[in-house]
């Protein structure tokens, strides 16, 4: 359980080689693999019920995996006991134990791991003060605020300074400013203590936000992994490119043109090389909403007209109509300035900034010819 | 299925119904409290006192707020009366045995009621947390005792001490109350382990705990207003229990409800105050056990009616 450096530590944390895990008859985790850097905050990103507590819980030991392997620094832990792991855990639900007191909560791992009482009163000590609990020592789970009880949860993970800390949609639970403060919260004591951090999350801001290395489930498997910028710049398939990205990326169908070494889309047609594709071929045509823009002077352009603008303080999205398809584009507080639904406005679609994903497979297609 | 904890529940005004419900809620309890106050009322009566009409409600010292003819004399005389009397008149006074009736009563109750707990909790918590093929038909098969009346399961129950040698022992006492008091137990604490989230013993496990622990540690400290409760409920139908008392124990291992029946009678009728007088003594044990686990049978009683 004790942390060591992290230098002298594998180069890789956790290592899920393709592991699966049925609950009856659903799939829960179908041949799964990542590897997790040391000392990365490390993302899981996706929707509910695609497996992301069932991988944390198979890392922690909790749950018996049914093919694949599972290692942790370097060992292979797929059959070992939950304790030795050197894993810790801060639940969605917090689990914080309700009969016992803060520092009784806080003990408990450290009472289990056989520590001194006198090691064990400093360290509580120490964490109920990093967290900010002082005033609360004494108080029972039940009367304390959401985000104390998350301070909570996550001290008593904490103070068992654990090499990985395992963090199950921990921010769920508490309101939207709460979480906001908790976002920086975490990432600095992810920079103070250095341990590895696998995070699962549904909410894509938090993913972006905190993931040093993001990796994108679904259907209980892992589809892309990558930074933030990796995942927002290089999407591997349909299903990352809606994910990532916000406002989302407008996706429309189109279809590899006959006539120009390009796209056929909905408003007419875009030179954009044909992605390896022969012509007539469906195809999925996405573009995020910051990479449209407006024409300046006499640059081509199409004309758009304006259905709905929504103005978020620095910037604006506004939804405008290509030939029956919306698409959502970005504007600066000042370029929107006046634009009102029922404009027309002169749209550039640059076509380098394109992606086009293969309509049959929702793969993303590499640009070029 | 995540549990979040309410500070507002904890604080609640005592008096926020009011005067007037809590007027209403006084005189609906005192008509439920009528026959435990009369019994009382009438152990501290002499014999014409219990018997005349209309009947005497009220001891003496209060003749100065009620009518003279409703008030009697109280007398301890029928407390002393129920460990030794003079069985008919003139004859020397003579033990009655009681004293160890109420042992008996104490000791088997007891005895049983905390053997249902120890078993039927570790049972509920495997039914809980580790179920078998068919759980449900097993708890249902554990029900089915129960589901009968007592006078019917007596012959079965009856034949199977005959042959064991257990009638008149307190072993087969106990462990007939024991097997009585496991269904109820069972069902009562499987369903408060059934509340219990499972993340939390996760966590547990995840913070280093063995099985055993995750139990001890973990599990029990919360179900312990539930265990208070299936208590107090498996003691109070314990303790009453007359009809396999009746015919399973013996002179030595006799319970007071056998014992107080056997009272009725005799050459000068019912003494309905020496009845009375057994009585009361009979109610001590359980207010005073009620009473001290009162605050956690009230959690107990309420336990998973709050979404946490």
């Amino acid at each position: 359980m004790q942390g060591s450096s992290q230098s002298d530590r594998p180069q890789t944390a956790v290592t899920l080689t393709g592991v699966s895990k049925q609950f009856g008859a659903v799939d829960a985790l179908n041949d799964l693999s990542f590897e997790v850097s040391t000392g990365k905050f490390f993302v899981l990103f996706g929707p509910s019920s695609v497996g992301k507590t069932t991988t944390l819980r198979a890392i922690a030991g909790l749950e018996k995996i049914d093919a694949g392997k599972i290692e942790i620094d370097g060992q292979d832990v797929t059959e070992a006991p939950i304790r030795g792991r050197g894993v810790a855990m801060v639940f969605q639900s917090f689990a914080l134990y309700p009969h016992l007191t803060v520092s009784q909560n806080f003990a408990y791992p450290l009472k289990e791991a056989g520590l001194p009482a006198n090691e064990i009163n400093q360290r509580v000590g120490e964490t109920v003060e990093m967290l900010s609990l002082s005033h609360r020592t004494d108080n029972q789970p039940s009367t304390l605020s959401g985000g104390e009880q998350q301070r909570v949860a996550l001290g008593r993970a904490l103070i068992q300074r654990p090499n990985i800390l395992l963090l199950d949609e921990p921010l769920t639970n508490l309101d939207a400013k709460l979480r906001h403060d908790m976002r920086a919260e975490l990432k600095r004591l992810h920079r103070q203590f250095g341990m590895t951090i696998i995070y699962a999350t549904p909410d894509e801001l938090e993913a972006l936000s905190m993931g040093e290395d993001i990796a994108v489930m679904k259907e209980g498997t892992v589809v892309q992994q990558g930074s933030p910028d990796d995942l927002y710049e290089t999407p591997r398939n349909l299903y990352v490119a809606a994910k990532i990205g916000s406002p989302h990326m407008n996706l429309l169908d189109a279809s590899i043109s006959n006539a120009v070494d390009g796209l056929d889309t909905p408003f007419g047609e875009l030179s954009t090389g044909r992605f390896g594709l022969s012509g007539g071929e469906d195809v999925v045509m996405g573009i995020r909403p910051s990479d449209i823009r407006l024409a300046q002077d006499s640059e081509p352009h199409v004309n758009m007209k304006v259905q709905l603008v929504e103005p978020l303080g620095d910037i604006t999205i506004v939804s405008v109509d290509a030939a029956g398809a919306n698409l959502r584009m970005v504007l600066s507080e000042a370029g929107a300035l006046g634009v009102q639904p029922g404009h027309e406005l002169p749209v550039v679609i640059p076509a380098e900034s394109v992606h086009v994903f293969r309509k049959a497979d929702g793969i993303a297609m590499p640009a070029g010819t | 299925m995540f549990f979040r904890f309410n500070a507002k529940d904890q604080a609640r005004e005592v008096d926020q119904a009011g005067w007037g419900r809590t007027i209403w809620a006084a005189i609906i309890s005192l008509i439920y409290f009528f026959p435990v106050l009369f019994i009382v009322i009438t152990a501290f009566k002499e014999h014409t006192d219990a018997l005349a009409v209309p009947v005497k409600l009220f001891p003496e010292f209060m003749a100065f707020m009620v009518p003279e003819d409703l008030t009697f004399k109280p007398t301890f005389h029928n407390f002393v009366d129920v460990f030794s009397r003079s069985f008919s008149a003139g004859a020397a006074v003579q033990d009655t045995g009681f004293d160890r009736f109420f042992f008996n009563s104490v000791y088997i109750a007891g005895f049983s009621v905390l053997l249902a707990l120890l078993i039927g909790t570790l049972a509920a918590f495997g039914f809980s947390r580790y179920p078998l093929k068919g759980n449900d038909t097993y708890l249902f098969v554990i029900l089915t005792t129960r589901m009968l009346p007592a006078i019917v399961v007596i012959i079965p129950v009856m034949l199977m001490f005959r042959v064991t040698g257990l009638s008149g022992t307190y072993t087969g006492i106990i462990l007939l109350y024991t097997a009585f008091n496991l269904p109820f137990t069972i069902w009562m604490m499987k369903s408060f382990f059934d509340e219990l989230s499972p993340d939390v013993e996760d966590a547990a496990r995840i913070d280093g705990s063995s099985e055993r622990r995750v139990f001890f540690k973990i599990c029990l400290p919360q179900v312990l207003a539930g265990l208070a409760a299936t208590a107090v409920f498996g003691l109070i139908l314990t303790w009453n229990e007359f009809l396999f008392a009746l015919l399973l124990t013996g002179v030595e291992t006799r319970t007071v409800p056998v014992a107080m029946s056997q009272t009725i009678g005799g050459d000068i009728g019912v003494r309905w105050g020496l009845l009375a007088a057994i009585e009361t003594l009979f109610l001590i044990p359980v207010i005073l056990v009620t009473f001290f686990l009162q605050n956690q049978l009230l959690r107990g009683v309420t336990f998973g009616t709050v979404k946490r």
